[in-house]
């Protein structure tokens, strides 16, 4: 089937938020795009549109295209030249929202809405923390209609669901903190448990019981940071895989997992800490047993 | 003693029929990318109610031959047969059953289970060949009383001293009434004094009609064999009889 | 006897096997969470959807039931096109709005249902009776709350508010008939519901004879994917929604939690693995002597298998055990910091225990358990007997 050169989008009118006085936000119902023909022969100049890169992507929608965007399915709307292509930013509360999101000129939007000459909130610069104050307070007091907040409030508001997340994975993280703390002193009791016999011999050829705590620790140690380094590189490998699957699941550049210096030396710390007491534990007992004891004798 | 101390699996063996012969028996085995030949074509027989000791120097190949007698290891090449039947040639599994039916072993070291009981150490082999607990365990408590540990049949090993140890491991070598005892260097981690005591418990075996091959550099032990192999290089020597 | 050989293995070491317990226990229950996760979520809603009895619900196209402000038109047209839908045994209308009661220094703001009364699934009466008649109101704890008012008051309630002007439009005064308990709305947000003809004329034009949604009853006879299917196609205006594909919807805006108790139940299952083999392998490594020794005295390669899976089997089986009990611990308190999730109808559990796919998940790991067992088990029974006594000897 030949492509045709305009493609009928249709947007729910509700729920719409405008950012910014330059340019609309807009959902795209993802089923509603169709081929259709054009009503009439396309104006020489047309309006634009930056369309989401999945939307593109997915209705096989290249730069230049014409499109037609309608408030609601079935009634006319008009036709506009795709742009741009825009990706979604890496907003965690966008993540598993499937909705297409353009963006027009408001003029446009408010043509294809029917909304006149409204807008839903505007965004307002200013200069620093004091004048936001002065602002508010003077747009507050004044403009009936109005009502302004400092855009960290609202941010505040409307991360509410991640900070939940955010509660959730770190829960999440101090079960498997404890899993791996478990896991990492039994390894080391049986790292230290294997020189059973060496410690014996060297118990049997003189050396003090300060000195083979010592070795052992010394070993144990080794051990713990030989084995974090991998851990890290393991981590940072898994990091990029999660990564790498996520991103392309929900077609977001988010980053899900992150493996930053805190977290780092905050592992490695764990690591060592462990197999050092783990060292000092197990070498205790075995220079407490008698070295013959030890072999089994 | 009821029930006998050997030969009860297979069969009571006749005093004098040949119970195990090697024929021409070679086991080479590598050993730091050499090969090492630690038998070299050796050839013997062992009637029922003999006492054999293998003796000789260190790496003569008295322990590998002791093992391809015990069904533990294969030859390179040669037969080894128990009443005629061949056990070189066994499969794992009936080199396993024919372990555990027809040889008892004691090794230098004991070898019993630490966390098992003197009774259950006893009760191990017994219980492998599907013998009833009750069964089981008194046969177990009868070969204690015999091998003079009946007192300490709830000790674990640890609890137990080296000629002790020996004792409850020939004991547990006896259970299941083994057509022969494979002993290798049963006094070697003994002193002088509890070493006579498992060379006289040995002793009062063979008279009973047990069946004995013993590895020794014990000259003791030797000397109270019926008949002595001197093996050299995987060769034997010569045999002395008593 | 194998089976007091594994035991008085594993409490040799008492500590390792302590630690190794606990370790298979927290990996327990981490899988146990996740699966509770996992499953409970659908059946959560599943639960929720199915409640009310209504199979199929239809809103405007485009629109998730409730998911923004989106209504249809010719309601009074759209109810009698789905009443004469054969197989179809009840039909509920949904207006939803926000509703404002003037309060001294501003006003209070709640989720108002238009519903009709007798036919509706949205809410559960607690105290009083239903608003059946034009005037009347049912609200929820919170709202009753906000407003200080109890059954049989009167509260005036808005359709318009502007907070700059504080002043109302679209007000009416009604009396509080009872006291509800919403399905669909979170433990904090404050609900109210009227009959959807008040809630309808209290909009004036912008939502006379308009409809959020429509709960539909199918007799169980029916096929319900038929009628939802027929509805879809016959009615361009709107989208029917079977239980099956409310939950799909849901479901894929919580796919992260999915997603992520897919990842991280894996995980813990080659924890658990990996802990069980390193305990066993050790064990097994540790005490070659013996089992060469248990080999030579005629002990079978299958008991020496079966002996070392067993230590496995019981350091996963005690795992699970202790993983069951701290799985519970750690749902609940995963749970209660889901559960304030804003908006998150109250009755929906993230974490929902239920006895198959719990006890699916812990067999899971004990079978887990039982294949870490296998490979140090298969290391013992292949050992080389008489090698493995020369080198022990020599040790």
């Amino acid at each position: 089937m030949p492509r045709s050169p305009i493609r009928s989008l249709s947007f729910r009118a509700r729920s719409v938020a405008l950012p910014a006085l330059s340019h609309a936000l807009l959902a795209v119902l993802p089923a509603r795009a169709q081929v259709a023909p054009p009503a009439a022969p396309p104006p020489a100049r047309h309006a634009t549109i930056a369309l989401d890169a999945r939307l593109a992507t997915d209705a096989g929608i290249r730069l230049g295209d014409l499109v037609v965007v309608a408030a609601a399915p079935g009634i006319p709307g008009d036709t506009l030249r795709v742009a741009a292509f825009v990706r979604r930013g890496a907003d965690p509360s966008e993540v598993a929202r499937a909705e297409y999101r353009v963006r027009m000129h408001l003029a446009d939007l408010q043509r294809v809405l029917g909304y006149g000459d409204r807008v839903d909130r505007f965004a307002i610069a200013t200069r620093d923390s004091a004048a936001t104050t002065r602002a508010i307070a003077g747009i507050n007091a004044a403009a009936f209609g109005f009502r302004a907040h400092r855009s960290r409030d609202i941010a505040i508001e409307t991360s509410r669901t991640f900070a939940v997340i955010s509660r959730f994975h770190k829960a999440i993280g101090v079960i498997t903190i404890g899993a791996s703390a478990i896991f990492l002193l039994c390894i080391m009791l049986m790292k230290v448990e294997e020189r059973r016999r060496d410690v014996a011999a060297l118990r049997l050829v003189g050396l003090s019981a300060a000195s083979v705590v010592r070795a052992v620790v010394i070993e144990a140690a080794l051990v713990s940071v030989i084995g974090s380094g991998a851990g890290v590189v393991l981590g940072a490998v898994a990091s990029r895989l999660v990564n790498a699957w996520y991103q392309q699941l929900y077609r977001t550049p988010l980053t899900f997992s992150l493996v930053t210096p805190g977290i780092v030396g905050f592992a490695v710390a764990l690591s060592v800490v462990l197999g050092l007491a783990a060292g000092v534990l197990a070498a205790r007992r075995l220079v407490r047993t008698p070295p013959l004891a030890l072999l089994g004798r | 003693m009821s029930g006998g101390l050997s030969g009860g699996a297979s069969g009571a063996a006749a005093a004098g029929e040949v119970v195990l012969s090697a024929r021409d028996v070679h086991r080479d085995y590598q050993l730091a990318g050499e090969t090492v030949h630690a038998v070299r074509g050796i050839s013997l027989e062992v009637r029922a109610g003999d006492w054999v000791a293998l003796v000789g120097p260190s790496g003569c190949g008295k322990s590998t031959l002791l093992n391809l007698l015990g069904a533990i290891d294969r030859p390179t090449s040669g037969t080894i047969a128990v009443r005629g039947r061949d056990i070189a040639a066994l499969r794992d599994r009936d080199a396993t059953a024919f372990r555990l039916r027809h040889v008892g072993f004691v090794f230098q070291r004991f070898y019993l289970m630490p966390q098992l009981s003197a009774l259950e150490n006893i009760e191990l082999p017994m219980a492998e060949a599907g013998v009833a607990r009750a069964e089981r365990r008194a046969r177990a408590r009868e070969l204690l009383a015999y091998v003079g540990l009946d007192a300490r049949e709830r000790h674990r090993p640890a609890e137990l001293s080296g000629g002790e140890q020996q004792r409850a491991a020939i004991a547990r070598a006896l259970a299941n009434r083994p057509a022969f005892l494979l002993a290798d260097e049963p006094t070697g981690e003994l002193d002088a004094a509890t070493g006579a005591g498992i060379i006289a418990l040995f002793a009062r075996l063979n008279a009973a009609g047990t069946t004995i091959v013993v590895v020794t550099h014990d000259g003791d032990l030797a000397r109270a064999a019926r008949r002595v192999i001197h093996l050299r290089d995987g060769h034997v020597v010569n045999e002395v009889h008593a | 006897m194998i089976g007091v050989l594994a035991a008085a293995s594993l409490l040799r070491h008492r500590a390792r096997t302590a630690l190794a317990v606990a370790g298979v226990a927290v990996s327990a229950a981490m899988v146990l969470d996740m699966v509770m996760l996992s499953t409970g979520m659908r059946e959560s809603f599943r639960s929720l959807l199915e409640r009310g009895g209504f199979q199929v619900r239809v809103g405007p196209r485009g629109a998730m039931p409730f998911d923004g402000e989106a209504t249809v038109g010719g309601g009074a047209g759209l109810l009698d096109t789905l009443r004469a839908i054969r197989g179809i045994t009840m039909v509920a209308p949904v207006l939803g709005a926000t509703l404002h009661a003037p309060q001294p220094g501003g006003a209070v703001a709640a989720f108002a249902l238009g519903v009709i009364a007798g036919s509706q699934g949205d809410y559960v009466l607690q105290e009083g009776h239903e608003a059946v008649a034009d005037g009347e109101v049912v609200l929820n704890d919170p709202m009753l709350a906000a407003v200080r008012r109890r059954v049989g008051d009167t509260l005036t309630l808005a359709t318009g508010y502007d907070p700059q002007l504080r002043t109302f439009s679209g007000g009416r005064t009604l009396r509080i008939a009872g006291r509800v308990r919403f399905r669909y709305l979170a433990a904090d947000q404050r609900g109210a519901a009227l009959p959807l003809a008040t809630l309808q004329a209290m909009g004036g034009d912008a939502r006379r004879d308009r409809l959020s949604l429509v709960m539909l009853r199918v007799d169980p006879a029916a096929d319900v994917e038929a009628i939802r299917a027929g509805i879809d196609a016959a009615l361009p205006r709107v989208s029917a929604l079977s239980t099956a594909t409310a939950l799909q919807q849901a479901e894929q805006r919580l796919s992260y939690f999915r997603q992520l108790a897919f990842i991280l139940g894996s995980i813990s299952l080659v924890v658990g693995f990996l802990l069980v083999t390193t305990i066993v392998t050790v064990s097994v490594h540790e005490r070659v002597g013996e089992i060469a020794v248990m080999r030579a005295i005629g002990v079978s390669r299958r008991h020496v298998v079966q002996q070392v899976v067993l230590e496995g089997l019981v350091l996963s089986l005690a795992g699970s055990a202790g993983g069951l009990a701290l799985g519970l611990v750690t749902a609940r308190w995963l749970d209660s910091i889901l559960a304030t999730f804003p908006g998150l109808p109250e009755s929906v559990d993230f974490f929902l225990f239920q006895s198959i796919p719990a006890l699916a998940a812990l067999g899971m790991l004990v079978l887990t358990g039982l294949a870490a067992g296998a490979i140090p088990a298969w290391r013992a029974a292949t050992l080389p007997v008489a090698a493995t006594l020369r080198r022990e000897a020599v040790a």
